[in-house]
C-alpha cells in the first residue's frame, strides 16, 4: 500500500519533511548523501499497522507500531563488524526507549533511508553517530510535542520514560509513544536540532551492549545471501574464463540442455550459463557445455612481481617535508619489502537471488553496496534503477570483497532468461579465482638516525590498483594516484625530512578493496623500518618512538597506546628466555593501535604465543564489540603474516581451494589481551585499524629473538 | 529415500551420490548449515550423523542412510510451553559473545557439542585439537575457546540438574 504523501522544503534549515497517510506509524529519517544533510520524513499512522507500508517513506529510519515498539531501519550491512547493535545504541540513547522497545531491521533500497556510501573504510559509526543521535532526538521532541498537544500540557511539563510520555506533576497522566503517533494529522518538525544528551547521561552508547543479530545467527534461522530462497526457484552456474584475461569466444549448448534438472541454457555473447532445478545439476549441465575462449598472455608470478616494483608505472610523490633527498646521503639504511596477493576468503562465497519482472526486479544479495548493485543490476537487464529493489541479507563476511556486485548482476540475467528466480552461489574455487585480490606491494625505505632522533626517511612504494579500478575516473586524475594503496604509507612520526613516494601498475588480474586497503602492507614496511633505525642506533623501539611522536592531536594518543601496550606487555621487562617482543603502532580511520607481539621460534617455524594491543577509537561506543574487531583483526592479520600467499601459475591463479590458501587456525592463535581507551566525545572507525600494525609487530620480535629482519610476507624463517 | 533429521522425516530423491550438504540447504531449505569450501576444509558445514560430527559436503546420501541427522536448526530444544531451550554450547557462545559474521558458526557450534558429548571434561589442549580444522574468518578463535571450555561446564552442570 503505497501511501498519498505531501512535501514540502523548510527553507531555513535546508530540511525536507513529508507528511502523508499510510498504514505505518510515525517515521523520520536522514538523508547520508552528500553531506550527512539531516532530511526529515514524517509520515503518518491513520491506523492501521503494516509494518511493509513503510516503503511509502523511503527516508524513514523509524517506525513505531501502536503496542510501543520502535523499528529501527539500519542503512548499513550487519557483515560480522555489530553495525546494527552500534547505530541501535546511538539510535536508543536519544529516543529515551528500553532496549527490548527496539527491532533492527536491514534498510533496503526502497525501505528506509538510502545510504549512498555504503558500508565499507570503517566509517559507519562515525559517519552517522551526529545524524543519527540529531534524527532520534527530533523525533523524541516531536513525539513529546504531539504528547503535550493531546494532553493539554506544555511539553516543558513533562518527562519521558522508556517511550512513555508523563506529566512530571502527575505520572499517571501518560501516554506511550504508540498511543501518541494514533491519528495524528500533521507533525510540527521542531526548527532547531534538540540538545542532545551529554556523556553522563548515556545509558546505552560506552556499554558493552550484547549483539542483536546473535539468537537468530546461533539457532541458523539468520539469512544470508547464501541461504535467500522463494518458490518456484531455479540455481544458476556461470561459464568462468580458464585463463587470466580469457574471454569467451564461442558457446554452444551442447549436451547441457539435455543433463538431468536443466531449464534453461544462456548463450549470451561474452556471458554463458545454465540454470536448473538443483546447484549440482546447474554445475553439471554447464560441464556439458562447448565452451571456446580467447587466450591471451600466459601469466607468470615473475610478470607480476616485475610490474610491481618501485620506478615501474606511475610515481606521485604524496608526501614532502624538508629535503629528505638532500640529507639521505653517505651512512643511510635502506630496506626493502615486499608483500603478496592476498584473497579475502570470507567464508560465505557471493551470493544472490533474483526475482525479474517485466518492469520490475528483486534482488537479496549479500553486499557492501546496495545502492552499486541497484544500478548494475538495472543497466544488466534493461530496467531503470527504481524499479530494482536491493534487498541486503547478513553477509558471511565482506572484508572489501563484497563491493564486487557481479554475482547479483549474474543471478539477474539468468533470472531473466529463465523466467523464474534464481540463485547464484558462487563455489570456493570461483571465488578464490574470480574475484579481484588485494595487490601485492613493493617497498624501498631509506633513513638516517641522528641524535637518536630520525633524520630523514623515504618511503617509496609500489602497489597494484585498489581504489582507481572502482571510483570515477576523475577521481583518480584528481587525487593523482590510487589513495587506496596510500594507506598507511606516509610516515606519522616527527621527522625533519620526510619523503612517501606512491608508485602504481596495471596488472592482468583485478586487484581492489581488501580490509584496510594499503595498511596492513604498508605498516609492515614502514614500522618494520622505524625498527630497524631503532636498533641501528641502539635505542629502544618503544623509546625510539616517543623521542619523535606525531605533530598535533596524534601525539598524545599514539603516546597513550603506546605507554598501554608497554604497560600490558610488561614492555620494560625482558622477555623470557627463548621469546622475543615486537612493537608496532599505527593510525587509520582516526584509531590510534598499539600492538605488541611476543613469538617464540621451533626449528623454522614462528610461534605467536602472546599479542596485547591498545586501541583509542576515540569515544567507544560498544567497548565489547571494539574488542572484538581488535581480536579478530589481529587474527586475520596473522594469517597474512605468517601463512597466506597467492600466487600466479601458467596464466591462472595456483590455489583452487583452502588446501592452496590455507587460513590460520586456532592451534596458531596467540593468546590476545586488547585494551580499549575510549577518548573523547566522538567516535572513529574499527573494522579495519588494528590489522595494520600485526605484521610488523610480529617482525619486530623475530627480529628482538634471532636478530633476523624478515622483510617479506609471509614471514618465513627459511 | 528417508531421512530422519531433528527428529523428523523427509522423503528425498533416491540419489545415493548427492551430498548431503546441498540436500539439507538446496532441497529441504535446512540453510543453518552453511557452505564454506565444498571440499572438506573449513568445517562451516559440519552436522551430527549418529551424534558423531561430519562434514556435510563429503558426506553423501548412501553414507547416511538410516542414521539419525541433526543440524544447528536442532540443536536447540523446543519445550512443550513453546520456548527455545537452547543447547549449552548454543548458551555459551551467547554469553560470550562469540561470533562476527557467524557463518561459520553452526559448523563450529556442531563440532563443539559433538566433541562435548564424548570429551564432557576437555583440557585446553583437546578443545585446540577438537576445534582446530573449523576455519574461522572472522578471527573468532579467543572467544570460541573460551566458549567450549564455558559449554563444557555448563553441560556439567546440566548433568548434575543444577540449573
Amino acid at each position: 500500500m503505497t501511501a498519498p504523501k505531501r512535501r514540502w522544503r523548510m527553507s531555513r534549515r535546508g530540511f525536507l519533511i513529508g507528511v502523508g497517510v499510510s498504514g505505518a506509524g510515525l517515521v523520520l529519517g536522514v538523508t547520508l548523501a552528500p553531506k550527512a544533510r539531516l532530511q526529515i520524513a514524517a509520515v503518518l499512522d491513520s491506523g492501521a499497522s503494516q509494518p511493509a507500508s513503510v516503503a511509502g517513506g523511503p527516508d524513514a529510519w523509524f517506525e513505531i507500531t501502536p503496542d510501543n515498539q520502535v523499528t529501527f531501519y539500519a542503512t548499513k550491512v550487519e557483515m560480522g563488524q555489530g553495525i546494527h547493535t552500534a547505530l541501535a545504541q546511538i539510535a536508543a540513547e536519544e529516543l529515551e526507549i528500553s532496549w527490548d522497545q527496539l527491532t533492527v531491521k536491514q534498510a533496503t533500497t526502497n525501505i528506509g533511508p538510502q545510504d549512498a556510501n555504503g558500508t565499507s573504510g570503517s566509517m559507519s559509526v562515525s559517519s552517522l553517530y551526529k545524524p543519527l543521535r540529531e534524527a532520534s532526538a527530533t523525533m523524541r521532541e516531536m513525539l513529546r510535542a504531539e504528547a503535550a498537544r493531546k494532553l493539554g500540557v506544555n511539553p516543558t511539563d513533562l518527562q519521558i520514560i522508556d517511550g512513555v510520555v508523563a506529566l512530571k506533576s502527575d505520572p499517571t497522566k501518560q501516554l506511550t509513544y504508540g498511543q501518541i503517533v494514533q491519528g495524528v494529522a500533521k507533525w510540527d518538525v521542531p526548527k532547531e536540532a534538540p540538545a542532545l544528551k551529554s556523556p553522563d547521561q548515556f545509558r546505552y552508547i560506552g556499554k558493552p551492549i550484547p549483539r542483536v543479530d546473535f539468537l537468530a545467527k546461533l539457532t541458523g534461522q539468520a539469512i544470508y545471501g547464501y541461504d535467500a530462497r522463494l518458490p518456484n526457484m531455479l540455481y544458476g552456474a556461470i561459464a568462468r574464463p580458464p585463463t587470466i584475461g580469457a574471454t569467451l569466444k564461442s558457446a554452444n549448448a551442447g549436451d547441457a540442455q539435455a543433463q538431468p534438472g536443466v531449464v534453461t541454457v544462456v548463450n549470451d555473447g561474452n556471458f554463458a550459463g545454465v540454470v536448473a532445478e538443483t546447484r549440482l545439476q546447474a554445475y553439471a549441465g554447464l560441464a556439458a557445455m562447448q565452451l571456446e575462449w580467447n587466450e591471451g598472455q600466459v601469466w607468470q608470478q615473475a610478470d607480476i612481481e616485475a610490474r610491481i616494483t618501485v620506478g615501474q608505472g606511475s610515481g606521485v610523490t604524496i608526501q614532502e617535508q624538508g629535503d629528505a633527498d638532500g640529507q639521505l646521503r653517505g651512512a643511510i639504511l635502506t630496506a626493502e619489502f615486499r608483500t603478496p596477493i592476498a584473497v579475502h576468503a570470507h567464508l560465505e562465497a557471493q551470493a544472490a537471488l533474483a526475482e525479474v519482472q517485466a518492469d520490475s526486479a528483486r534482488v537479496w544479495v549479500s553486499t557492501q553496496f546496495p545502492s552499486f548493485v541497484r544500478t548494475d543490476v538495472a543497466n544488466a537487464i534493461g530496467l531503470k534503477p527504481e524499479q530494482v529493489e536491493v534487498i541486503p541479507t547478513f553477509l558471511g563476511g565482506g572484508f572489501g570483497r563484497k563491493f564486487g556486485v557481479d554475482v547479483a548482476v549474474e543471478a539477474a540475467r539468468l533470472a531473466k532468461a529463465s523466467g523464474r528466480p534464481v540463485h547464484v552461489g558462487w563455489s570456493r574455487t570461483e571465488d578464490m579465482r574470480h574475484g579481484y585480490f588485494r595487490p601485492p606491494t613493493h617497498h624501498i625505505l631509506k633513513g638516517i638516525v641522528e641524535g637518536g632522533r630520525i633524520k630523514a626517511i623515504e618511503h617509496q612504494l609500489s602497489s597494484g590498483h585498489i581504489s582507481s579500478d572502482f571510483l570515477p575516473r576523475y577521481l583518480s586524475v584528481f587525487m593523482g594516484g590510487d589513495f587506496g594503496a596510500w594507506r598507511g604509507a606516509m610516515v606519522p612520526y616527527t621527522i625533519p625530512n620526510i619523503k612517501t613516494v606512491a608508485w602504481s601498475n596495471e596488472l592482468p588480474i583485478p586487484t581492489g578493496w581488501w580490509r584496510g586497503l594499503g595498511l596492513l602492507p604498508n605498516n609492515f614496511a614502514v614500522e618494520s623500518f622505524i625498527d630497524e633505525l631503532a636498533h641501528s642506533a641502539n635505542i629502544d623501539p618503544l623509546q625510539f618512538r616517543l623521542a619523535q611522536l606525531p605533530d598535533g592531536e596524534r601525539g598524545p594518543r599514539y603516546k597513550a597506546v603506546l605507554e598501554k601496550v608497554a604497560e600490558l606487555s610488561n614492555w620494560n621487562s625482558p622477555a623470557a628466555a627463548g621469546r622475543g617482543r615486537g612493537l608496532a603502532v599505527c593510525t587509520d580511520a582516526g584509531t590510534m593501535v598499539a600492538h605488541v607481539a611476543e613469538v617464540a621460534v621451533e626449528g623454522n617455524a614462528i610461534r605467536v604465543l602472546n599479542f596485547w594491543s591498545a586501541v583509542d577509537p576515540g569515544l567507544a561506543i560498544n567497548p565489547d564489540g571494539i574488542k572484538a574487531q581488535t581480536e579478530g583483526s589481529i587474527v586475520m592479520g596473522l594469517s597474512s603474516t605468517l601463512i597466506e600467499e597467492l600466487t600466479v601459475k601458467d596464466g591462472q591463479i595456483s590455489a583452487s581451494n583452502f588446501d592452496g590458501y590455507p587460513l590460520i587456525t586456532m592451534k596458531d592463535i596467540p593468546q590476545i589481551e586488547v585494551a580499549v581507551l575510549s577518548n573523547g566525545d566522538v567516535p572513529h572507525g574499527m573494522g579495519e585499524p588494528a590489522i595494520g600494525p600485526v605484521a610488523a609487530a610480529v617482525a619486530n620480535a623475530v627480529f628482538a629473538l634471532t636478530g633476523k629482519r624478515l622483510r617479506q610476507l609471509p614471514l618465513k624463517l627459511v | 529415500m528417508q531421512l530422519t533429521i531433528n527428529e523428523k522425516i523427509y522423503e528425498v530423491p533416491e540419489s545415493p551420490a548427492r551430498p548431503l550438504l546441498w540436500v539439507l540447504r538446496d532441497e529441504l531449505g535446512l540453510t543453518g548449515t552453511k557452505v564454506g569450501c565444498a571440499a572438506g576444509f573449513c568445517g562451516a558445514c559440519t552436522v551430527h550423523l549418529d551424534g558423531k560430527a561430519v562434514r556435510s559436503c563429503l558426506t553423501s546420501l548412501a553414507a547416511v542412510a538410516g542414521q539419525p541427522i541433526r543440524t544447528i536448526e536442532g540443536l536447540a530444544q523446543l519445550l512443550p510451553d513453546g520456548s527455545l531451550m537452547l543447547h549449552p554450547v548454543q548458551q555459551a557462545f551467547l554469553n560470550a559473545q562469540v561470533p562476527q559474521c557467524s557463518w561459520c558458526m553452526s559448523g563450529q557450534m556442531m563440532t563443539a557439542a559433538a566433541f562435548l558429548a564424548a570429551t564432557p571434561a576437555p583440557s585446553a589442549d583437546q578443545i585446540v585439537e577438537a576445534m582446530t580444522k573449523n576455519y574461522c574468518r572472522c578471527g573468532c578463535y579467543v572467544r570460541i575457546r573460551t566458549a567450549v571450555a564455558q559449554a563444557a561446564e555448563l553441560l556439567a552442570a546440566d548433568q548434575e540438574g543444577v540449573v
